[in-house]
């Protein structure tokens, strides 16, 4: 039942010294094994068009450097010139994640949170740093990545195919036989409790069902990771709580290394074997706590609590800093 | 456990939406197969209540005498003038003529507009110059064309085709342009995180995420392709074809031939979009669960 804090990093912005003095602090410290994940110093950043008077190395507004949003920039201009400007998402972010591990990575809008997720998926590159994958450098290009499969907010099911037919669709990209498909998705369809409903067409599931079926897709492809972009935000709060039990049941069941990516700190201590606290000031994790608190469990106990009266100390203290900018 | 899972689903679905729980959707589905009926002999009725008005009305007209018989002649007539195409056989001969014409126009219309379109997906800027040039091209009159047509290819099969295809194409390329690129990013990365690239993408993820919108264009070009036909028909004189025979009813001053014709014309256009388009239409929607406001 005890909490460890793990290492405690600096405020300060882009401080090289304290940078190079954490990692040699954790290679030093708990991470004695081959992680199945090494995000390995990655730094990203993201072009989006700007307003000429806007002074890009100044973060006027919080919500503009949402990694998330970066395509749809909301520009609050007057002036028709535009130019590009860069903004950094991801600033040196090193992270290394045990087999078997659930880390949930907690951070407000625009931590660059999905961004990581994104790069480890493979579904985009970083700018430099690497993915190492039980030791090895993983061109985050090739198939391999099919062993790492995100869960989106929108479940990103397709409305073409049913229930089965969607837990099928890796499968059948991989050329499985159709049998051997059939029995997969079944057992996993079971698995989140959707067998009744196994023939059913999208439209006709609720939210909950849908990331049901979302997770028994990825589920199927027998991933080494779940990756799992806030799949649970756009939930009212009883199927939330619902679909916890259920994640904490299949993550038993199942063994899986689980990446869980969420704004809720609730969630993220609720669920993670290790939450990591990313800041979108350091662009960069910025505290890491180790639960070893059995699930399920109730938010309310004052460890967890404290934790989360740590972490939201965090979140201040870069509001603070974002505001003196 | 799973009945845990099980139970816990069933609460779900009856606090977060219980119409969509399985016996719901079977409820709407039998509702469905009911709805349908109804909606059916009520729509028969309906129309025939409007045929019967209509044909009245022309009765009405032709007994004022307004013109003289011969130019507008009476239901009956007409309806002799079916029968008498129908038992000659020149009626059916040019309706197998005309529909083997639009179907091989139209394949190459959907295969070349389908080849073109995705290439237009595939490389931006021959995109964005193309479907202006397309755009323009679609406004384009099809009969415009057929003098272009007569004297590069001559009067045959050909150069209706020439027309047919012309008139189409545009309209196929233009649908699959904007519905390809219209596809949910969402889908292409959920797909290619579960490892499709390349043709297994296009596949099993853009066609059938882009097949609504497509069918709409189809539709579309279906009709443009139809009426660019009977225009071609009547212009390009083949000696066959429906077009063909609405001609020779205007050189012999056969009204009731020409009124016989247009509306085979007409309910042959009606058919195809019904039976085919519509059906089709229906079918994709109802999967995508795009119909529930119209309930």
């Amino acid at each position: 039942m005890a909490l460890i804090e793990t290492s405690s990093y600096t405020n300060k912005i882009n401080n090289c010294s304290s940078h190079q003095e954490r990692q040699e602090q954790q290679e030093q410290e708990t991470f004695d094994f081959i992680p199945i994940l090494h995000v390995k110093d990655v730094y990203k950043s993201f072009d989006y068009k700007n307003s000429k008077n806007n002074d890009s190395g100044k973060i006027t507004n919080y919500d503009h450097i949402s990694s998330e949003h970066h395509q749809q920039q909301p520009l609050s201009n007057s002036t028709r010139s535009l130019r590009t400007s860069t903004h950094k998402v991801l600033n040196g972010v090193d992270l290394k994640i045990r087999e078997g591990e659930f880390v949930t990575i907690v951070g407000p809008s625009g931590c660059g949170k999905s961004t990581l997720l994104n790069i480890i998926a493979g579904l985009d590159k970083p700018d430099s740093g690497s993915l190492l994958v039980r030791g090895s450098v993983n061109d985050t290009n090739n198939a391999s990545s099919t062993k790492r499969i995100m869960i989106f907010q929108e479940s990103a099911l397709f409305p073409w195919l049913n229930v089965q037919e969607n837990v099928e669709f890796g499968l059948r990209l991989a050329k499985v036989r159709k049998e051997r498909r059939r029995q997969v998705a079944h057992k996993y369809i079971e698995m989140v409790g959707l067998s009744k409903f196994s023939e059913s067409l999208v439209y006709q599931l609720s939210g909950g069902m849908k990331q049901r079926v979302a997770i028994a897709r990825a589920l199927a492809m027998e991933p080494e990771v779940l990756l799992m972009d806030e799949p649970f935000a756009a939930l009212d709060v009883q199927t939330r709580d619902l679909l916890h039990d259920e994640l904490v049941g299949i993550y038993k069941t199942t063994g899986k290394t689980i990446l869980f990516v969420t704004h809720n700190i609730n969630e993220a201590i609720l669920l993670g074997d290790r939450v990591i606290v990313l800041s979108s000031v350091l662009k960069n994790i910025k505290k890491e706590f180790q639960i070893d608190i059995p699930r399920p469990r109730d938010p309310e106990t004052p460890e967890l609590y404290e934790i989360k009266k740590q972490i939201l100390r965090e979140f201040e203290g870069d509001l603070q800093i974002a505001k003196r900018k | 456990m799973i009945c845990k899972l099980l139970k816990e689903n069933d609460n779900n679905n009856s606090a977060a939406i219980p119409a969509t729980s399985l016996a719901a959707g079977e409820s709407s589905l039998r509702n469905e197969g009911k709805k349908k009926y109804r909606f059916d002999t009520t729509d028969v009725a309906n129309v025939a209540l409007f045929l019967a008005v209509f044909v009245g009305l022309w009765q009405l007209v032709t007994l004022l005498e307004l013109w003289p018989k011969t130019l507008l002649p009476p239901p009956a007539q007409v309806a002799i003038s079916i029968s008498e195409l129908i038992t000659n056989n020149s009626l059916i001969i040019g309706i197998a003529t005309s529909l083997w014409r639009l179907a091989a126009g139209f394949a190459i219309s959907i295969a070349v507009g389908g080849m073109v379109g995705l290439a237009m997906v595939k490389f931006q800027g021959f995109g964005k110059t193309m479907s202006s040039f397309a755009v323009g091209l679609l406004t384009f009159p099809s009969i415009a064309w057929i003098p272009f047509s007569i004297l590069l290819i001559g009067f045959n099969d050909f150069g209706i085709l020439f027309v047919v295809v012309m008139a189409s194409v545009f309209s196929v390329m233009i649908s699959t342009y904007g519905a390809i690129r219209n596809v949910p990013p969402l889908y292409i990365r959920a797909s290619k995180n579960m490892g499709a690239h390349g043709f297994a993408l296009f596949r099993h993820v853009m066609i059938p995420a882009a097949t609504p919108s497509l069918i709409g264009g189809i539709r579309q070009a279906w009709s443009f392709a139809w009426h660019a036909l009977i225009g071609a028909e009547m212009l390009i004189t083949t000696l066959s074809g429906l077009g063909y025979i609405l001609a020779v009813g205007r050189e012999f001053n056969d009204m009731s031939q020409i009124i016989a014709v247009m509306i085979t014309i007409f309910v042959i256009g009606l058919l195809f979009d019904r039976i085919i388009f519509l059906r089709l239409e229906e079918k994709v929607r109802s999967r995508w669960g795009l119909n529930q406001h119209a309930e």
